[in-house]
């Protein structure tokens, strides 16, 4: 069955990896960057310019088994002092707010945050997909490329001695928990998404049905409410600079898939001479972060680009005419390449989005140790999600929420 | 004895459900609705009716009714994901059992088809969407398609 060698190195093969180590390092980085200037347009990188091009890479990741997911290297340090931790193997997230790191991958000791009272913070977060991460709320300086971010809220994801899911009412609901570097695919989720925190009022008013903060007393947690600069923070937005949003820039891909890619997760929009709009169309997103993309004259309000998904994602089998793969539903496997063009609008721009979804049991198949295809899909009814193959070839800036990019006010994308 | 308790626990848990569940007798709204403080909207059509109850934090939830009052659908959206476990009920479990574990996972929103059973989950934080629905209670005449 050498037809489905590239389907079984889906989740057996844990066991056999090695884990990345994650070293503690110290960096006088930590503490502040010499010479982090204002923004200075068309200066270059140079020129006093903080350094914004933080290197990310697609590959197998860290369980190597995954397909379009795009990882960077995260220096967290303690606030204020130069003891830092790199972790590696972190997933870039457009989809998502703020930082979230596997607890067992850090040893460096962050401070945990409290209500009032002194009782520590916790936050559970579900995904779209019914997963779900648990853990404690923690402070760290966070540096990417030459930008720092001080005195961050993030979230450990299970850290060690802290009260598990199950003490928080209304978290585990049953979904998977994503608590280890196995489960969760990375060592944690960079999420540099178009708002700037990761709840926002839903949690700073009344605690939300199933997820959000907690307090934990005595090893039993309570939903709580928290307020916006005390949520877990989407770590540009506290850059002293650069700090409007983000560029990715990755390479295209052949159609027949690339071993790995090497691209760029550029800081700031229209703030150096490395991150300007120039030619690229500016799409206002609704609040919560959604544009409207049409597919045969049906208009679907509630779409978006994401770089945390790992296909485009879009209609189901009767909708697409793509039959799911026999072995694996959760991807299209139709019997040749198909052709998709869509219309990508927002405010007062518009423009043809063109794809192209292939038999992904095929594709990988031909190509076991493969990790970027720009033409794998799967059904989702309701809205495009345009995930990381949409980045393939094509920058992708990230506009956050209530902050100005180029002339124009976040949260938008343009491309 | 066990069946007896085992009775006492569904009502229990569907007691404490926000909303009616999928494939359950609706019959709960008020009550409901009074719990979540939110707003209830009703719409009768020929063949349904849809009970909307919408949350000041943005929270939506739609259920769907064949006239034998069985909930076939129901749609959500909001700042954050509902309560999935609650709105799909025992059907929670099934689609928990139908995520394919072979092959290189997916990453993004979920869509399960497992029997009677179609789920669609969708959306990033700040901006969560759904639905989900049994193929087999839909009324007659009606596709999948009402539910928006």
């Amino acid at each position: 069955m050498n037809l489905r060698k590239g389907w079984t190195r889906g989740y057996g093969v844990f066991a056999l990896l090695t884990l990345s180590v994650a070293g503690l390092v110290t960096l006088a980085a930590c503490s502040g960057i010499p010479g982090g200037g204002s923004p200075i347009s068309g200066s270059g990188g140079g020129g006093g310019s903080v350094n914004n091009t933080l290197a990310v890479a697609v590959n197998l990741g860290p369980n190597g088994n995954d397909i379009n997911i795009l990882f960077a290297s995260v220096v967290v340090c303690v606030p204020g002092t130069s003891s830092c931790q790199t972790i590696p193997n972190v997933l870039v997230d457009t989809g998502s707010n703020g930082l979230r790191l596997i607890g067992s991958q850090v040893t460096l000791s962050l401070p945990v945050s409290t209500d009032d009272s002194g009782n520590p913070l916790g936050e559970c977060q579900q995904f779209a997909d019914t997963s779900f991460v648990w853990g404690s709320v923690n402070t760290a300086d966070i540096t990417l490329a030459g930008e720092v971010a001080s005195s961050v809220p993030i979230q450990i994801i299970s850290p060690s001695g802290f009260p598990l899911s199950s003490s928080a009412s209304g978290c585990n609901t049953g979904g998977t928990e994503r608590n280890t570097q196995a489960l969760l695919g990375a060592n944690g989720i960079l999420g540099v998404g178009l708002l700037v925190q990761d709840c926002g009022n839903a949690c700073a008013t009344a605690p939300p049905p199933t997820n959000g903060y907690f307090t934990c007393i005595a090893q039993i947690c309570n939903p709580a409410t928290v307020a916006l600069t005390s949520q877990v923070q989407n770590p540009v937005a506290l850059f002293p600079q650069d700090n409007n949003g983000v560029l990715i820039k990755l390479p295209t891909v052949p159609s027949s898939g690339a071993a790995t890619l090497s691209g760029s997760l550029i800081f700031g929009i229209g703030t150096q001479s490395n991150n300007a709009l120039g030619t690229a169309k500016v799409y206002p997103t609704t609040p919560g972060g959604d544009f409207t993309v049409t597919y045969q004259s049906t208009a679907y309000t509630q779409s978006f680009i994401d770089s945390g998904s790992n296909a485009f994602f879009f209609l189901d089998t009767p909708g697409s005419g793509l039959p799911t793969c026999a072995i694996n539903a959760a991807f299209y496997c139709p019997a040749a390449a198909s052709m998709f063009t869509v219309t990508a609008s927002a405010g007062t721009s518009s423009s043809m989005v063109t794809f192209s979804i292939d038999n992904a049991q095929t594709l990988l198949n031909a190509n076991p140790t493969f990790s970027a295809f720009i033409n794998i899909g799967g059904p989702f009814a309701g809205a495009f999600d345009l995930g990381l193959p949409f980045f393939y070839g094509r920058p992708v800036f990230t506009a956050i929420n209530g902050k100005t990019a180029s002339g124009t006010m976040g949260p938008y994308w343009a491309f | 004895m066990r069946r007896v308790l085992e009775v006492a626990l569904g009502v229990a848990l569907f007691a404490t459900s926000a909303w009616a569940t999928l494939g359950q007798k609706y019959d709960s709204v008020k009550a409901d609705q009074q719990r979540m403080a939110g707003e209830l909207r009703s719409q009768q059509f020929s063949n349904y009716t849809v009970h909307e109850i919408s949350q000041p934090d943005g929270h939506l939830v739609r259920e769907y009714v064949s006239p034998a009052g069985v909930v076939f659908g129901v749609v959500w959206d909001g700042p954050t994901m509902p309560n999935l476990s609650q709105l799909l009920g025992p059907y929670f479990d099934q689609l928990q059992k139908a995520i394919p574990t072979s092959g290189p996972r997916r990453r993004g929103p979920l869509y399960v088809q497992t029997g009677a059973l179609v789920v669609s989950s969708g959306g990033h934080l700040g901006s969560f969407h759904g639905r989900a629905y049994l193929i087999n209670l839909i009324p007659t005449g009606l596709t999948e398609a009402v539910l928006r």
